[in-house]
């Protein structure tokens, strides 16, 4: 865990941007650091050595924690997959970068793994 | 908590399926991001943060995500649209032609004062294109609209276009405040139960 990323009361010291296209996804102060593991399928391609039989998601266990969608400066919400729905970026899609209970109605978690730091 | 934005804008993304809404997004060449897996599930909507004359917008876009034709979208999809972006494909002359049909759908369906704007997507290559821009510049005249063409090289022509149709409606909702009118959407009787459509012409 990066030292620099987190304020004394647990918030963004960084804006929250898209790894791949550098998008703002949250301002700096706006979020929360929450510990919980969730299960996030991979955005990465397979590598051809990737045993095909694994399913392809990554336990993630360090977010950022937002409790109102319109907290987000720029993200898209996928289609329910089952009772979720997966965070992206909302210029190049990439993701899922978080995630979303449709039983939690008021928490969006954005992976800190899936993401980089301004 | 104090609210971190002026206004919240509902816009919808419509048009024929198949012209590559999706596109409206920065394309990559090939990296090592895999998007298949988010494009297989699709998207739902997509929250946008914008500055307009000082004020902070926030802007929750909807997109029909091209499996819906217009004769199925019905009042409850236009309800509480505040902007609607009419796309459709240079390289495919029906989804052009269709856009007339979804102006139908919208006059039928939406709220009378919505805001519309007129989208050509340059999905493809230039060379592949069948739709001249200068129709598509006719067209949203006719309609009194504006009109953008995308490109796919670059989100710079989306966001041009999602501020324009947000600087509109920021200017209606200040034109109908400044002559004491109710907003064209009433968010609150809108979600009511069984609410009808009416065309109040």
């Amino acid at each position: 865990m990066d030292e620099t990323l987190v304020a004394a009361d647990g918030k963004n010291l960084r804006a929250v941007l898209c790894q791949r296209c550098g998008c703002r996804v949250l301002s700096a102060g706006t979020a929360t650091l929450a510990t919980r593991e969730l299960l996030l399928p991979s955005m990465k391609k397979k590598s051809s050595l990737a045993d095909e039989s694994n399913p392809d998601c990554e336990l993630l266990a360090e977010h950022w924690l937002v409790h109102d969608m319109f907290t987000f400066e720029n993200v898209g919400f996928t289609k329910d997959v089952g009772n979720v729905k997966f965070l992206v970026c909302a210029d190049c899609e990439v993701g899922p970068i978080g995630w979303h209970s449709l039983e939690e109605k008021s928490n969006f978690y954005v992976a800190l793994q899936r993401v980089r730091h301004e | 908590m104090a609210k971190s934005y002026d206004h919240l804008f509902k816009l919808l993304l419509i048009g024929d399926s198949g012209v590559g809404k999706t596109c409206l997004i920065v394309r990559f060449s090939e990296d090592s991001f895999n998007n298949t897996y988010i494009s297989t599930i699709g998207i739902d909507f997509k929250i946008r943060t914008t500055e307009i004359q000082g004020k902070k917008i926030k802007l929750q876009v909807w997109d029909t995500a091209g499996q819906e034709r217009f004769k199925t979208i019905t009042t409850a999809y236009y309800r509480g649209a505040m902007g609607i972006i009419l796309v459709y494909d240079i390289t495919d002359e029906r989804s052009f032609e269709n856009i007339q049909n979804w102006m139908k759908s919208i006059k039928e369906n939406a709220a009378p004062g919505v805001e519309r704007m007129l989208l050509g997507n340059k999905c493809d290559i230039e060379s592949r294109r069948k739709v001249p821009k200068e129709r598509g510049e006719k067209l949203a005249k006719d309609h009194g609209i504006r009109f953008f063409e995308t490109s796919a090289k670059s989100s710079q022509n989306v966001d041009e276009a999602f501020n324009a149709l947000a600087t509109d409606i920021l200017m209606q909702m200040s034109r109908r405040a400044a002559h004491g009118l109710k907003d064209p959407v009433d968010l609150k009787s809108s979600s009511k139960k069984g609410s009808n459509k009416c065309s109040v012409i």
